[in-house]
């Protein structure tokens, strides 16, 4: 009998933590914490321990399957991917490479997405690749880049514990990262202040010191608010506004107009709190921002994002041990596969596709032409799909048939493709349309890294076999470059992807799975000798002097009507995540929350006549979906809650497709909806 | 325990394998650990496995109750450092046989039950409804317990600790807190392990010394023969009874 | 202001205290109204968990009932009830609520005095303990 702990990354939220993964003879038994890890501390939250749960249910996708007749049927690996292969050349050679789109994946290693978006441009040459960072972060990288250079958190996940003021705004941290979220309580066991601005009342709001609800899709109103207030108490950090940052004039202009009855009128937050909640922030020695969804997903998201990026310079509360401004990455990888270019304007590294220099430097690695054209967003893509000018779409771990805002329209557009493929490692809502359905290795079964929130890279280890004939992303992806008569795909393990990716990637330039075994690296990592950076622009901001962008409130696309009275908001609850493939396979997480439920106020709930546990069905322009109420002080009336997570009523039927005009994010945050009993 | 990939790691070796770089010093809950494995390990065989004092009082409870072959468990006795017992606010340190490390004398008093004892109960209770509504309800707590072994945990019974509520809530605690009681060995792994920094074993420590005061008896007396709570004096346990404390 | 009317809570066992609070109503005694009566089969089927439940949820003080030591209809029932209940109240005190919240007595089928007693002696110290502070937390 062989008994194993092996040392592997967390394959949920963004936070990064390890632990071990107990084995016995190729069987996953359990999880056990890693107390000397720096990032977790012998600390799980109810998802780690129950990482292993999912892993080897019997419902794993274990062969290939083909589409023959309407039916999925049992193949070889050669003959689904010579099909693969040969369906790509020829809708490559009949519509042209930008037909055809690849998703990468965050729940994908880096270099597996490193991997994936070489298959799109070096073997189609086409940059239509993207992955469901689309639908989280597209905002924060967008924005993040004008302002500072980098869109990444500034700061790493221990500092949150030394800070004085913890500002979280968009983010149900204990929730959607409760490792992170411990370390905020540390804080505050130690006396930080903590602020929450939130529509929903979440568990740590109800620890907050200050808790603020605002309407939802009102966010730059009383951030340009708070801003007001700081310049107009004389709390600008003057020093850090003139030596290290450049157009705060402009901002200067337009903040001048949110006068606090205008941004009350707007967000529906109470003048003297708003000054206060200003005052506490910028007065604190350290204090650090952190945000997630709830800023993001807004047809303006990118805005928003510039705004809280305004707001932490203007304090200068940014570029130094815990002070900063901190997007919450909510995938295991999605930080990395935005690092390892799965993006369709961006290479490896944030290096621009067309930037002629950047473009020429990844010529000559791959020994192959590139496309100058950025390609095709995940969310224009599927608008694409639905008009006919999309033909093929190749999907690594993603569930577009849930994750996407707008079902119905998605499932329209997926059914025009002349060819899908799937690679997962369960069948999902997804692979239920594909032709070609492909099993992969879960991240217990493969090598590789993961790149946390923090920018940390750690590395996953393989500890189990994966099941039947099911292979790693990475080999498959190998495999269908070398039949796409690509080179470069000759790779034998993930470790020498790693060492190709870091010669293009000078933020992994140092970075190998040698030196990862050892130690906790973060990006930027130039070289061998270089220990990573834990927190970015101490000295200079990455493109230089910081940026103030000028953004002002502008309503959601869409705002409540007679017809559709409530706003509808979406979001994730603590023990199920995203669409629920991996945690809905695992009994213990599923007990905790079994079944989909829409969040509303008393208030609105007694008008309406329904009560706690009532069947109702809630719709929108675009869909209905029919589930059980929640009925609760904790929602602001005229808003409603679901969670995402629930095939059997699908809270993205409803959502809204309308894009931010930037980053092409959805506003996942905002729709207008209407409840009714029965 | 031993040194991998910059981590301390628990393992298991087979006889004569090398150890490798061997560590002492980082509290994993190996009783915990074994238990997980233990209904793998059928092939009769001897475990050897490192145990502190107050591993060997787990042990105690886990033999009581009949989860392990106390024929099958080979104990290495583990003194703990004097860094570990004041972090733990041990008062019982030394295991009955040292074979590891040098004995020292453990701490008298837990200054935050004094503390706490001193408050009003108003007071007492402000603070730990404060604590407990840190709680995100992971389950470390039982998670990592040594002695939580219950094949069906009461506080996954939807009953006593309704589904999905974060935080959990007074009755979680207090239902946990019961039944500890008499099994409690006071390792302090659910401290260790809790994300939100409950004082979980000061909590435990109080019900402790309320224990001892009412039945002249501390979880982990080899002399006990069977569960206190669930059995009646001389009374040998029958089938799966410690269930249904 | 109006006087604090509790509410109270008695697990009352089948055979004995169930009985006696049978005879106490037909007997006609006078009795407070604020009491819901649970009927179990015994005192020790009375989980510790239910307990911890009521007043988590904010009920204002529980009473357990059984048949007297060496009456029990189980034999050993009450026995296992009077060291367990001991602990649960403990647990209560160490977290800042009054143990003389939970009680636990025993009555018999003949007792409807006694019954009476109890039930009024229990709602008058709960009353001058005033409401269960857990009953206005939020969690």
């Amino acid at each position: 009998m062989n008994v194993e702990h092996v040392l592997t990354t967390c394959p949920y939220c963004g936070t990064g933590c390890n632990f071990f993964l107990q084995v016995v003879d190729d069987r996953l038994i359990g999880v056990v914490p890693c107390k000397t890890d720096e990032i977790s501390r012998g600390q799980l939250c109810i998802k780690g321990y129950n990482a292993h749960a999912f892993v080897q249910h019997p419902d794993r996708l274990k062969t290939p399957l083909v589409r023959e007749h309407g039916e999925l049927k049992q193949t070889s690996w050669e003959a689904a991917l010579d099909l693969l292969a040969g369906e790509i050349k020829r809708i490559k050679e009949k519509y042209g490479p930008d037909s055809i789109a690849f998703l990468a994946s965050a729940k994908c290693t880096n270099e597996e997405n490193y991997l994936f978006q070489k298959l799109a441009r070096a073997a189609v040459q086409t940059n239509n690749v993207d992955h469901c960072a689309r639908l989280c972060h597209a905002s924060t990288v967008t924005g993040l880049l004008y302002s500072f250079g980098s869109g990444a958190m500034t700061n790493t996940i221990p500092e949150f514990e030394n800070a004085d003021c913890i500002f979280v705004t968009g983010s149900n941290t204990l929730e959607a990262h409760p490792i992170i979220g411990a370390r905020m309580l540390k804080a505050l066991d130690r006396g930080a202040k903590i602020i929450v601005i939130d529509p929903r009342d979440t568990p740590l709001s109800r620890l907050a010191h200050i808790k603020l609800s605002q309407r939802p899709g009102s966010d730059i109103a009383w951030i340009n608010g708070m801003i007001k207030v700081i310049i107009d108490e004389g709390l600008v950090d003057q020093d850090f506004v003139k030596t290290r940052t450049t157009d705060f004039d402009k901002l200067k202009d337009v903040v001048k107009d949110a006068t606090p009855e205008k941004v009350e009128s707007i967000t529906g937050i109470k003048p003297a709190e708003l000054a206060e909640v200003a005052r506490v922030y910028a007065k604190a020695d350290r204090a650090m921002i952190a945000y997630a969804m709830g800023v993001t997903q807004h047809s303006n998201g990118t805005n928003i994002v510039e705004a809280l990026a305004n707001l932490a310079m203007v304090t200068g509360h940014i570029g130094s041990e815990s002070n900063g401004l901190n997007p919450l990455r909510g995938q295991c990888n999605v930080q990395g596969s935005c690092d390892s270019g799965g993006l369709p304007n961006l290479f490896p590294g944030y290096q621009r596709v067309d930037d002629e220099k950047a473009r020429a430097k990844f010529e000559q690695a791959w020994d192959v032409k590139l496309p100058a054209k950025p390609g095709l967003t995940l969310t224009c893509a599927i608008k694409e799909a639905a008009v006919g000018k999309l033909k093929a779409m190749v999907i690594f771990g993603e569930n577009i048939m849930m994750s996407d805002p707008d079902l119905g329209h998605v499932e329209d557009a997926i059914k025009e493709l002349e060819l899908l493929a799937v690679i997962d490692i369960f069948p999902t809502e997804t692979s239920k349309f594909a032709h070609i359905v492909l099993p992969a290795a879960c991240y217990a079964e493969k090598d590789g890294t993961f790149t946390n929130t923090d920018r940390a890279v750690r590395l996953i280890r393989k500890a189990v076999n994966p099941p039947g004939d099911a292979w790693p992303d990475w080999k498959i992806a190998c495999e269908l470059g070398k039949r796409l008569g690509a080179k470069g795909f000759d790779f034998s393990s993930p470790a020498e992807v790693m060492a190709e990716m870091a010669t293009v990637t000078p933020i992994y330039g140092g970075i190998d799975h040698d030196r990862l075994d050892r130690e906790v690296l973060r990006w930027p990592c130039p070289s061998k000798d270089h220990k990573g950076t834990r927190i970015l622009h101490t000295q200079k901001f990455t493109k230089g002097l910081g940026t103030f962008a000028p953004v002002d409130h502008a309503p959601p696309a869409e705002t409540p009507s007679d017809e559709y009275p409530f706003i509808l908001t979406t979001g994730r609850n603590l023990f199920q995540y995203h669409t629920g493939t991996m945690t809905r396979r695992s009994s213990k997480l599923e007990r905790e929350a079994p079944e989909p439920y829409v969040e509303m106020n008393k208030g609105d709930a007694k008008r309406l006549g329904i009560s706690e546990g009532d069947r109702v069905s809630v719709s929108s322009r675009r869909g209905t979906i029919n589930l059980k109420a929640r009925v609760t002080e904790r929602i602001i009336p005229g808003s409603i809650f679901i969670p995402f997570h629930y095939a059997e009523a699908a809270a993205n039927r409803l959502t809204n497709a309308a894009l931010d005009p930037e980053s092409k994010i959805p506003e996942f945050k905002v729709c207008a909806a209407d409840v009714q009993k029965g | 325990m031993r040194e991998e990939h910059g981590n301390v790691a628990p393992v298991m070796i087979a006889k004569g394998e090398d150890p490798g770089d061997v560590r002492t010093d980082v509290p994993y809950q190996l009783m915990t650990i074994l238990s997980n494995l233990y209904p793998w390990m059928s092939d009769g065989k001897k475990i050897a496995v490192l145990t502190r004092r107050c591993d060997e009082k787990a042990l105690a409870e886990i033999f009581k109750r009949g989860y392990f072959d106390r024929a099958r468990i080979v104990q290495i006795g583990l003194a703990c450092s004097k860094e570990q017992i004041a972090a733990c606010r041990c008062s019982d340190p030394v295991p009955s046989t040292v074979d590891i490390g040098e004995p020292h004398a453990g701490v008298g008093s837990d200054a935050l039950s004094e503390k706490l004892m001193n408050m009003s109960s108003e007071e007492r209770l402000r603070f730990w409804i404060y604590q407990f509504r840190k709680c995100n309800k992971c389950f470390a707590c039982t998670a990592n317990c040594p002695v939580c072994f219950c094949d069906e945990c009461v506080l996954e019974e939807r009953t006593f600790v309704p589904e999905r509520g974060v935080p959990p809530g007074m009755s979680f605690h207090l239902i946990r807190a019961y039944h500890l009681a008499d099994k409690c060995i006071e390792c302090g792994e659910c401290e260790r392990s809790c994300p939100a920094g409950i004082p979980l074993l000061t909590f435990r420590k109080l019900v402790a010394k309320d224990f001892r005061d009412m039945y002249k008896f501390s979880p982990g007396d080899d002399k006990n023969v069977s569960p206190l709570l669930t059995t009646l004096e001389g009374e040998a346990l029958e089938g799966d009874e410690c269930n249904e404390c | 202001m109006t006087e604090f009317k509790p509410t109270i809570l008695a697990f009352c066992c089948n055979w004995c205290s169930y009985a006696g609070a049978d005879l106490a109503g037909v007997s006609r005694l006078q009795m407070p109204t604020n009491v819901h009566v649970v009927r179990v089969m015994c005192s020790a089927s009375v989980k510790p968990e239910y307990v911890m439940k009521a007043i988590s949820q904010g009920i204002d003080g529980v009473l357990v009932l059984g048949c007297h030591i060496g009456d029990c209809h189980y034999m050993t029932g009450n026995h296992r009830t009077a060291k367990r209940i001991p602990v649960v109240q403990k647990i209560l005190k160490d977290v800042g609520i009054d143990e003389k919240r939970v009680r636990l007595d025993w009555v018999s089928a003949a007792e409807g005095e006694k019954f009476q007693k109890v039930i009024t002696e229990f709602v008058d110290e709960v009353a001058k303990l005033g409401p269960n502070p857990l009953r206005e937390v939020a969690f």
